[in-house]
C-alpha cells in the first residue's frame, strides 16, 4: 500500500467513469494500433506493387552526348566514348550497399540495334527473372513468358480478361516512348487457348535462344511464334509475343543477357542497370548516394517523378492515419481531462482530509495523475493486443490477409502502453493542479 | 487581545493540570484574526463587508492539556480550531507551536506538522469511502511511493483495537456506523504518535450513547499524555476537559 494504492482505490470505486473513460481510450488505441498494422501491410503490398511498375534508379555509364547539326541539315545525338558496364561488378557492388535491404530489383540491360526483315529494331538483352519482378504487368499474348509454362500464361491473360482497361492503364509510370494503341484481345481469342496454339519452333541449342517481342514490334516486323530473327553469332526464337504495355516494351525484342552478350561479342557487359528501391521510412536518395559511392565515375539518374509518385502514395496513407490517430487521442485526452476535472471537484473533501493528513500538494497532484496514468496504460495494453487481434480482420475484410505478416513487438506493446500513459498523465496536468491548489480550509472547515 | 483562561479541570486527566500550565505552551495563538468575503464563506455581513470571525483571539495549549472550545453557532469557535491546527490561515495575530511561529512557516514545515505533531478529526469523519478501515488508519503512511512497512500495519491494528474496531478493519466506511466511522477517525489520527489532537465537534453527528463512547476514548488519549483542543456544543463533553474556553462573536469571552 502506497500513495497509488488511493489513486487506483478511487478508480475501482467510480468503475462506471474508469471503464468509460478505458473504453474510450482503449477503442482509440484499437483504431490507432490497427489503423497503423493495416497501413504498414497496405503500404508494404503498395510498394510492391509500385516496385512491379518499373525502376526507379538508373545505373549507366558516364558518357558524352552531342547534339550535332550543320546546315540546317540534323545529325541527330552523337555519344562520345560508348562504355559498357561491367555487369558483374556493377551488380556485385549495388549488392553490397548499406540499404541493399530496400533495393527490390536490380535489373542489368544490354541494348543492340538490329534489322530485322530490313526494319531496324532494338533488341534488349535482359535477365528474365529479375525483369518480370520489375515488369509485373507483363502478359503474353501469345506463347508465354521465358520460364512461364503456355497453360500458365494463357490462365493470367484470362484472369485478367474483365480488365484489359486496367492493364492498359498500369502502364510504367516512367513510359517515355509513344503508346501504341493495341487493341486488346478479346477473351475467346484462339491464341489465349493453349490447347488451341500450334506447334511452334523452339530453341535449341548453345546458338538459339527465346525472344519475347513487344506487341507493335511483333505487328510491324510480322514475327510470329516459333519464328528465328538473326543475331550476331547466333538466332533468336520467338517465343511469345508481349501484349500491348503502353510503354517501350511494346517496340522492342528481349532476349536473354547472357545469350545477347555472347551473340553480339561483349561478354558480362551491359548498357545499364535498372534498380528498383523504394522504402516508405527512408529516403530514396540516401540510396542513390551509397551507389554513387559504390560506382564511382557512373551516372546515376533519380527518376524523381516516379520516385515520389510512389513516395507520395505510400506517405498519403501514412499521414492519413496519423491525422485520424492525432484526432482519435485529441479526443480521448479531452475526456480525461473534463473527466478529471469534474473528478476534482466532486473529491474536494478528500483532497481536503488528505492535505490535513501532511498530504503535500505534490502528493495530492501525483494521485490525480496516477490515476489517469493507470488508465492510459491499461488503455495502451489492451487496446494494442485488440488492435493486433483486429487488424488481421481488417486485412481479412480487405482481402489482403494472405501473405500478410504482422510482427508481434512486445517493445511496441510496452512503448503503446507507455506513450499512453504519459498523454493522460499530460491530459491530467491542469485538473491535477487544480487539486492541488486547494486549501484544506475549503474542502473541510465549516466557517 | 484576550486571554483565554481557565474554568476548571474536572473529570478526565485534572491531576496533570496543575504541572501541564507550569510548563511553556506547546501551542500559543496571540491576537488572531480570521474575516471571510462571501467568496470565502458564502455568508457576509449583509451589506457586502467581509465577515470578520475572528477579532483577536489568545490561547495557549500546555503540553498533555485538554483545553474544550464551547460557544454559539456562528461564534467563531470551529474557524479558531482550524487555525490553530492550520488548516486555515490567520489574517494577523501569530501561532506558535514549540516556540516556531506558524504564521511564516513553509508550506513543507506546515505539510511535515500536519503528517507528524498534529491530528484532527472532524464533525464528520471525512474517512475515504474506498478504502478499508484499516487502510484509512493507515492513511497517513500512504504519502508516497513507500510501500506501508509491517511495523505501521502493526501500529494501525492496534490503534483500531484501542478504538474497539480491530476485527472490522476489513470494512468500509460505508459498512460501519456513525460512531464506528468516527473511531476510525480517531484510530487514524492516533496511529502517527501526534503530540495534539484537534477535534471539531467529535461528538456532534452521533447519538448521546455514541458520543459518550468517542468522548471516553478522547479522556483515554489524554490521559495518555496527548495534548487536546476540542471544539464542542456539548456542555456536558465540554466540562470533561482541564479548561474550559468560551467564545461569541469572534471573542473568547
Amino acid at each position: 500500500m502506497n500513495i497509488l494504492t488511493i489513486a487506483l482505490r478511487n478508480a475501482r470505486k467510480k468503475w462506471v467513469r474508469t471503464l468509460l473513460l478505458l473504453l474510450v481510450f482503449t477503442l482509440g488505441v484499437v483504431s490507432i494500433v490497427s489503423l497503423n498494422f493495416v497501413s504498414r501491410v497496405v503500404g508494404e503490398g503498395l510498394e510492391k506493387k509500385l516496385v512491379s511498375f518499373g525502376a526507379n534508379i538508373l545505373v549507366s555509364p558516364r558518357s558524352e552526348k552531342l547534339t550535332v547539326s550543320y546546315g540546317g541539315f540534323a545529325l541527330g545525338d552523337m555519344l562520345f566514348d560508348v562504355t559498357y558496364l561491367d555487369e558483374k561488378d556493377t551488380l556485385a557492388k549495388i549488392d553490397a550497399i548499406e540499404l541493399r535491404k530496400n533495393v527490390s530489383v536490380i535489373a542489368p540491360k544490354l541494348v543492340v540495334m538490329d534489322r530485322v526483315q530490313g526494319t531496324a529494331v532494338a533488341i534488349v538483352g535482359v535477365r528474365f527473372a529479375q525483369e518480370k519482378q520489375l515488369k509485373g504487368y507483363w502478359l503474353a499474348e501469345q506463347g508465354a513468358l521465358p520460364g512461364e509454362e503456355p497453360a500458365e500464361a494463357a490462365a493470367k491473360l484470362a484472369a485478367r480478361a474483365p480488365a484489359d482497361g486496367e492493364h492498359q492503364a498500369m502502364a510504367p509510370a516512367n513510359a517515355t516512348a509513344p503508346v501504341m494503341a493495341t487493341a486488346p484481345v478479346p477473351a475467346s481469342s484462339p491464341a489465349r487457348s493453349p490447347e488451341l496454339a500450334p506447334a511452334v519452333h523452339k530453341p535449341t541449342g548453345p546458338h538459339e535462344s527465346a525472344v519475347l517481342v513487344g506487341s507493335a514490334a511483333a505487328a510491324k516486323l510480322g514475327l510470329k511464334l516459333g519464328d528465328r530473327v538473326p543475331l550476331g553469332h547466333g538466332h533468336l526464337v520467338v517465343t511469345g509475343i508481349l501484349a500491348a504495355t503502353g510503354s517501350e516494351d511494346d517496340n522492342v525484342l528481349l532476349a536473354d543477357l547472357s545469350f545477347v552478350q555472347k551473340a553480339t561479342d561483349r561478354p558480362g557487359k551491359a548498357n545499364f542497370v535498372e534498380v528498383a528501391a523504394l522504402c516508405s521510412a527512408c529516403p530514396i536518395e540516401d540510396i542513390v548516394t551509397q551507389i554513387a559511392a559504390a560506382l564511382p565515375g557512373v551516372e546515376i539518374k533519380t527518376l524523381r517523378n516516379i520516385v515520389e509518385q510512389r513516395m507520395y502514395s505510400v506517405l498519403f496513407v501514412k499521414k492519413l492515419i496519423l491525422s485520424v490517430s492525432l484526432v482519435i487521442l485529441l479526443t480521448g485526452c479531452s475526456m480525461v481531462g473534463i473527466s478529471m476535472l469534474s473528478a476534482v471537484n466532486e473529491r474536494k473533501k478528500e483532497i481536503g482530509i488528505l492535505r490535513s493528513l501532511g498530504f503535500s500538494r505534490r502528493a495530492v497532484f501525483s494521485i490525480f495523475c496516477a490515476e489517469a496514468a493507470s488508465i492510459g496504460l491499461l488503455a495502451g495494453l489492451t487496446g494494442y493486443l485488440l488492435g493486433y487481434a483486429v487488424s488481421f480482420r481488417i486485412l481479412a475484410a480487405l482481402d489482403m490477409a494472405e501473405g500478410a505478416v504482422l510482427s508481434f513487438e512486445p517493445l511496441h506493446l510496452a512503448a503503446t502502453a507507455l506513450i499512453l500513459a504519459l498523454l493522460t498523465s499530460l491530459a491530467s496536468l491542469v485538473p491535477a493542479w487544480k487539486a492541488a491548489a486547494i486549501e484544506p480550509s475549503e474542502a473541510l472547515v465549516t466557517l | 487581545m484576550t486571554e483565554a483562561t481557565t474554568t476548571n479541570a474536572a473529570g478526565v486527566a485534572g491531576a496533570m493540570t496543575g504541572a501541564s500550565l507550569l510548563q511553556a505552551p506547546i501551542l500559543q495563538a496571540v491576537n488572531v484574526t480570521k474575516s471571510f468575503t462571501q467568496a470565502d464563506s458564502g455568508a457576509d455581513s449583509g451589506d457586502g463587508a467581509p465577515t470578520q470571525a475572528l477579532k483577536g483571539v489568545s490561547l495557549s495549549v500546555a503540553p498533555g492539556e485538554f483545553v474544550s472550545i464551547v460557544g454559539r453557532s456562528g461564534s467563531g469557535k470551529s474557524t479558531f480550531l482550524s487555525v490553530l491546527s492550520t488548516l486555515l490561515k490567520p489574517d494577523s495575530g501569530t501561532l506558535a507551536y514549540n516556540g516556531q511561529d506558524l504564521t511564516t512557516a513553509s508550506e513543507a514545515e506546515i505539510d511535515a506538522l500536519r503528517h507528524g505533531d498534529f491530528a484532527v478529526i472532524f464533525q464528520f469523519h471525512y474517512l475515504l469511502p474506498y478504502l478499508t478501515a484499516l487502510e484509512n488508519t493507515l492513511l497517513p503512511f500512504m504519502r508516497g511511493l513507500r510501500p506501508v512497512s509491517g511495523a505501521q500495519r502493526r501500529r494501525a491494528q492496534e490503534c483500531l483495537e484501542r478504538v474497539g474496531l480491530v476485527d472490522k478493519g476489513h470494512r468500509l466506511p460505508g459498512q460501519l456506523s456513525g460512531g464506528e466511522q468516527q473511531r476510525v477517525a480517531i484510530a487514524r489520527a492516533l496511529v502517527k504518535d501526534a503530540r495534539i489532537l484537534f477535534a471539531d465537534e467529535p461528538t456532534g453527528s452521533l447519538d448521546s450513547a455514541t458520543g459518550a463512547t468517542v468522548m471516553e476514548l478522547l479522556g483515554q488519549i489524554h490521559a495518555d499524555g496527548l495534548s487536546v483542543v476540542m471544539v464542542t456544543h456539548n456542555e456536558q463533553y465540554a466540562g470533561l476537559a482541564d479548561r474550559v474556553v468560551r467564545m461569541a462573536d469572534g471573542l473568547v469571552v
